[in-house]
């Protein structure tokens, strides 16, 4: 789709495989800002559609969860030298169940609304990055609970705490990156839905939610080689860098390496650039494949 | 985010234009949805490409800021393929589409809608689909809320609504956010009668005020009186542009054809043989063996057009010499009323006896039934109307359209002339000061 400048109007032309511009494209995705917008919102309440809690539910769920963690974490590994369980592990699943709920919720998005998909014209994109959106809400809200913790257990909080939004945004984009890839590949291949449970769940025991990344051997024998896994599930595993940050920021009050951060930075920017690559390069026959 | 747009901004060049658009559907015969598919088609042979299929083929024209262009084209036509590159919910294989503007496209009652948000929430997220920013929205939503008339209803879920109201509050939003393009699929039949006529007011509102229409219908006369140009569309092709009357009447034509032709290939309708046990009665002293309706040229139809001339042929056969029958016809419409029942005796002919093979003609030399479904009904009975020798009850359809004339209510064309009175002006000035009260 492309975008230009016409007698002071707007002007939307629309040629089958015409170049592709990020700009244009961005350019429409704020137009349709409003719609964005409502499908937040619409997203949410159906969440808590019916609930007694509500939205209360953001803020207990996580707290639950730690629970249940803190229990079996302590049960497994009675000598860990790990303090304050219970901030820890909240420190990991709160980024991770924003990112698995995120990717979840948005592999569908596209599909779920095959009625407005195929009955209106709008950035497709709207669609993945809403869900995306919702999960964020839900993740901030958490954070208020997790927040009064760390006001309660512990007071040393990272000099760096300030770049904590940063940090936020670049695990956001680094989500959008994948529902939009995971979006757009669904609506021609179902399965993705189904192997992604799977790989999130593999995904969940490979990235250091209830362990620290310590354990993880530096030097591994297989097939006859040496593997250093510490090293390798930080180059390969977005989500443990990300994670790590989060603990850096929020559990040990510890500096976070400029260059760690900035390959992060590179990693999740990336992902939502080759994302919403091929996202806009799918997506211009969604509304016939639905 | 501009400020709200006047609708027909005074800008150059038409609003729509396609330019040698074509869109090609692969058709799978079964897609592949799944990776085990897509494993199994591995080892099968690679797919057919004679399933290619041209919905649009090298389509061009422009429409003009304020104007007004109908399209008409049978189902299947690939009308809606066309409307959805339009609006840009699918992409076009090859060619160009540009669009100056902004547009609200009633594709499908209730598309774009949620169920479970409220009315006036659907309002905001409808605004947001077409683009509207929530400002943009909150300036125009008490023209919305007063144009859909939705009572106390806008402020519950809308899967309470019915289809009606669907309808309404679709309708009222599309016009309302005041669009460049306003795209109107056949969505306004399912209104009641009093809807549908508040749309056309407000189309023809949405018109004066410079806005331009993409209108798409079955309803040729809605066509004929809203838009300056008509588009008959055809399997992906335009078939003829142009003046509306000129492109209703030659879509008109061909319509009836095609049914023609389809009627033939069945069989040409129903003959005797075919009449249903109970749709035939009678003594059987005088059989009715055929029945043929037929254009003036004696050629067998079951299309006409009003305003052309009909002849419906009987022929009978009596073993036996049958003293002073009458043979009549009945025409009844579709829906069940009996438009009218002619027979010999009525005419004015007396048939003396019957006795072996003869024919009868009823000829109407201009067909006075509007557009609709009709069938007729054949009799043979004596004078004391006392013994019925043969009844094939609403055994043989034909359907009328109607095209040139303008009357478009009712069953039949009186063929009645207008004449405008002389107007008197005192009584006029007495009445001005009166206000009107509308008839409950």
């Amino acid at each position: 789709m492309q975008l230009s400048k016409h007698a002071g109007a707007k002007v939307y032309t629309r040629t089958g495989g015409g170049p592709f511009s990020l700009l244009h494209r961005l350019r429409d995705l704020y137009r349709f800002r409003a719609l964005l917008y409502y499908l937040v919102v619409r997203e949410l309440r159906a969440r808590y559609k019916n609930s007694v809690l509500g939205f209360l539910w953001s803020l207990l769920n996580p707290l639950l969860m730690m629970l249940v963690f803190t229990v079996v974490f302590s049960l497994l590994n009675p000598n860990s030298s790990v303090e304050r369980p219970a901030i820890y592990i909240l420190c990991g699943l709160l980024p991770w169940n924003y990112f698995s709920a995120g990717v979840m919720t948005s592999i569908g998005s596209i599909v779920g609304n095959s009625n407005l998909v195929k009955k209106a014209y709008f950035p497709r994109e709207v669609l993945p990055i809403s869900s995306v959106l919702a999960q964020l809400v839900n993740f901030l809200l958490a954070f208020v609970v997790l927040f009064v913790l760390l006001l309660i257990f512990q007071t040393n909080f990272s000099p760096r705490l300030w770049m904590l939004p940063f940090v936020i945004v670049l695990q956001t984009s680094f989500i959008i990156g994948v529902a939009l890839l995971l979006s757009a590949v669904n609506v021609y291949y179902r399965d993705t839905m189904m192997i992604m449970d799977v790989v999130i769940l593999a995904w969940f025991f490979l990235t250091p939610v209830f362990y620290p990344l310590d354990i993880l051997p530096r030097s591994y024998e297989w097939f006859g080689l040496e593997w250093n896994v510490h090293r390798l599930m930080y180059i390969l595993n977005p989500m443990a860098s990300l994670i790590n940050t989060y603990r850096d920021l929020l559990y040990l009050g510890a500096y976070t390496e400029w260059d760690f951060l900035l390959r992060t930075a590179v990693t999740s920017v990336g992902m939502m650039l080759v994302g919403y690559w091929l996202f806009i390069r799918l997506s211009g026959s969604f509304g016939e494949e639905i | 985010m501009s400020s709200p747009q006047t609708v027909g901004s005074d800008s150059v060049g038409p609003i729509l234009e396609l330019r040698n658009v074509s869109k090609l559907f692969r058709l799978h015969k079964a897609k592949q949805r799944s990776f085990q598919e897509v494993f199994v088609n591995l080892f099968q042979m690679p797919p057919n490409p004679s399933q290619d299929f041209w919905a649009v083929k090298d389509i061009s024209f422009a429409v003009e800021s304020g104007e007004s262009v109908g399209i008409i084209g049978p189902n299947g036509s690939g009308k809606s393929t066309l409307l959805k590159l339009i609006t840009g919910i699918i992409e076009p294989t090859a060619g160009e589409i540009s669009v100056n503007g902004r547009i609200s496209a009633l594709l499908e009652l209730g598309a774009g809608f949620h169920p479970d948000l409220t009315g006036r929430e659907n309002i905001y997220l409808n605004g947001a689909l077409y683009g509207l920013s929530r400002r943009e929205m909150q300036a125009r939503v008490d023209d919305i809320l007063d144009f859909a008339e939705l009572g106390e209803f806008i402020d519950m879920p809308l899967k309470h609504y019915s289809s009606g109201m669907y309808v309404r509050l679709g309708f009222a939003v599309a016009v309302q956010t005041e669009p460049d393009l306003l795209l109107v699929d056949e969505v306004l039949a399912v209104g009641d009668a009093i809807f549908q006529h508040k749309c056309m007011n407000a189309i023809q509102e949405y018109r004066r005020r410079g806005g331009t229409l993409l209108f798409i219908s079955h309803d040729i006369n809605a066509i004929e009186s809203i838009c300056d140009r008509a588009i008959w569309y055809e399997q992906g092709e335009v078939q003829l542009m142009g003046q509306p009357t000129d492109v209703v009447k030659g879509y008109l034509h061909q319509v009836a054809e095609n049914e023609e032709k389809a009627h033939t290939a069945a069989g040409h309708g129903r003959g005797v043989k075919d009449l249903e046990h109970g749709q035939r009665w009678g003594s059987g002293r005088v059989q009715i063996i055929d029945v043929q309706l037929c254009d003036h040229m004696g050629k067998q139809r079951s299309v006409f057009l009003t305003g052309a001339a009909m002849e419906i042929r009987l022929r009978f056969r009596s073993k036996e010499r049958v003293e002073d029958p009458i043979i009549g016809v009945a025409i009844h419409h579709q829906n069940g009323a009996w438009v009218a029942g002619p027979n010999t005796d009525f005419g004015n002919v007396t048939i003396p006896y019957l006795y072996g093979e003869g024919e009868v003609i009823y000829r109407i030399p201009s067909l006075p039934l509007l557009a609709g479904g009709y069938v007729v009904s054949v009799a043979a009975t004596d004078r004391a109307d006392t013994e019925m020798y043969d009844y094939h009850d609403r055994a043989y359809l034909f359907r009328v359209h109607t095209d040139n004339t303008r009357e478009r209510f009712g069953l039949i064309t009186l063929g009645g002339q207008w004449e405008l009175g002389k107007i008197e002006a005192e009584k006029q000035r007495r009445y001005a000061n009166e206000r009107i009260v509308p008839l409950k």
